[in-house]
């Protein structure tokens, strides 16, 4: 039976295509390895962009505690460090930033700030990170979640930390993805069903046909086990 | 001039009150030495600004020496879980979050460094931060009339950055990831510099390596072996787990006052 977090990875790496410019941020196992992923399968030429600054790091020896360490540095062909990225995407020159949240809406608003007030917050979030400047200046926004439940998609977020270019969300269940500023079902997991999203979403799926995303291939499951052999990318299900 | 002195003097220098930046990211490169010697001595009304912190942050709030934190993240990554005592400081109302996307945070810095104001910002079209926090506005292209947002500059007091090598004229260098350091540098008014190691005079004039922090800049240098730990040092040690656990697990900031006595480290 595949895993959540292999079909998530895989599913990530799927929407980077060859010679995207990617980003991913802090507290992100999962993007770092669909990024590597991509690159070790269909998209070798894809730019791996981190925080570090290391510019598409070979073979990284990951770790548990950080997806900004020096590992992303050492091996890496170039440096573009942190605020540089961010000024690549300004100039519209990064494809694809993964970014995460706590609450999301069928409109593509990400709450990754609080829950309640802003001033006297019931619950304070970690923060947006880069969110609310990477989400409307990279092409494609991608977003994932390991939760997938009602508070989480949900009718209305408690507050808008970013609102932009969200392409497609990606979760334990489905893969939506933005039509005409609206997230629309785009795939339904193997081990999940359309029932099952709509009970556990917060807002109406709309789709134009329901596909199943395909399962992660003997290929992708070889190279992840090569890429990610601590399985640092069951991190967030832990 | 030799700035060497002692982690205790150094930052005797930074007053309650102060606008303090720290370097690093996360849990690496993060000058917790420093860190520990704000709480040890007792600084209050802190206002703390980073790109995205986690157990310095942490630290200081459950020291009670943060009044304000601006930054685009606070939390420890995936393995640690949440900053619980940042997090239950600010529901408290103890903390006040100045949230930021990391960006501006450097926009901000980047303000200060250059001498002016303000900077202007791609993106926060639609975010509610912009509506909430008076340190953004908008602001408009004299040139085009294009509308953007806007991020007040940051000055901090201090800088307080852990460098691998620095000299005791204050000179200092960065190995492998530089996150924001060298940007903090400029922006701050002052540097408090703690090294891993500290060379000579004349030892990054005889070599290839430069510093990235020029000894004019920096008020004070403090030899600080595993200065960063628990946190990491790029080429030096990776976090320590166990005493990474037992941060978290402590119960209040008399416990913490034992952690930092009992950590056997400088």
């Amino acid at each position: 039976m595949t895993r959540p977090c292999d079909m998530m990875v895989v599913a990530m790496a799927r929407l980077i295509g060859d010679g995207d410019t990617v980003f991913h941020g802090v507290s992100s196992h999962m993007p770092m390895i669909a990024t590597l992923l991509a690159k070790r399968t269909h998209a070798p030429n894809a730019v791996h962009l981190n925080i570090p600054g290391g510019v598409d790091p070979v073979k990284p020896a990951l770790r548990e505690y950080t997806s900004a360490g020096g590992e992303l540095w050492e091996s890496a062909c170039a440096k573009l460090p942190l605020m540089e990225v961010f000024d690549l995407s300004m100039r519209g020159g990064l494809d694809v930033a993964f970014l995460s949240g706590v609450q999301f809406d069928a409109l593509g608003h990400v709450n990754a700030s609080v829950i309640g007030d802003y001033r006297k917050p019931k619950v304070r979030l970690p923060g947006g990170a880069g969110s609310a400047v990477l989400i409307p200046t990279a092409r494609r926004a991608i977003i994932w979640r390991t939760k997938h439940d009602k508070r989480t998609f949900t009718g209305k977020v408690d507050f808008v930390t970013a609102r932009g270019n969200v392409s497609d969300v990606v979760t334990p269940l489905c893969v939506f993805t933005m039509h005409e500023g609206e997230l629309i079902l785009k795939s339904v997991h193997p081990n999940s069903s359309i029932e099952e999203v709509a009970a556990n979403t917060g807002f109406p799926i709309r789709y134009f046909s329901i596909e199943q995303t395909p399962p992660p291939t003997q290929e992708e499951l070889r190279a992840l086990r090569e890429i990610d052999p601590m399985d640092y990318r069951s991190i967030e299900f832990r | 001039m030799n700035k060497l002195c002692t982690l205790a003097e150094a930052i005797s220098l930074v007053h309650d009150g102060d606008c303090v930046g720290l370097g690093g990211n996360t849990l690496n490169r993060a000058p917790m030495a420093a860190v520990f010697e704000l709480i040890r001595q007792g600084r209050k009304n802190l206002r703390v600004v980073k790109t995205a912190g986690a157990m310095d942050v942490d630290a200081l709030c459950l020291g009670g020496c943060a009044d304000v934190v601006d930054a685009g993240f606070i939390s420890y990554e995936s393995q640690y879980g949440l900053a619980q005592r940042y997090r239950v400081s600010v529901q408290k109302g103890l903390v006040r979050a100045n949230e930021h996307a990391c960006y501006t945070v450097i926009s901000a810095l980047r303000a200060a460094s250059y001498g002016i104001p303000f900077m202007p910002v791609r993106g926060l079209k639609v975010s509610d931060l912009r509506q909430v926090n008076d340190y953004f506005a908008d602001v408009t292209d004299p040139f085009t009339g294009e509308t953007l947002a806007a991020v007040q500059a940051i000055r901090p007091d201090f800088a307080i950055v852990h460098a691998q090598t620095a000299d005791a004229n204050g000179n200092a260098c960065f190995e492998g990831p530089p996150y924001e350091d060298v940007l903090l540098s400029r922006a701050a008014k002052k540097v408090i510099v703690t090294a891993e190691r500290i060379v000579g005079d004349g030892w990054f004039s005889a070599g290839e390596q430069k510093a990235d922090i020029p000894h004019f800049m920096t008020a004070a240098v403090v030899h600080a072996p595993r200065g960063a730990s628990p946190c990491a040092c790029y080429g030096y040690y990776e976090p320590n787990d166990s005493l990474i656990r037992a941060f978290l697990a402590l119960d209040g900031e008399a416990a913490l006052h034992d952690f930092i006595r009992g950590r056997g480290e400088p």
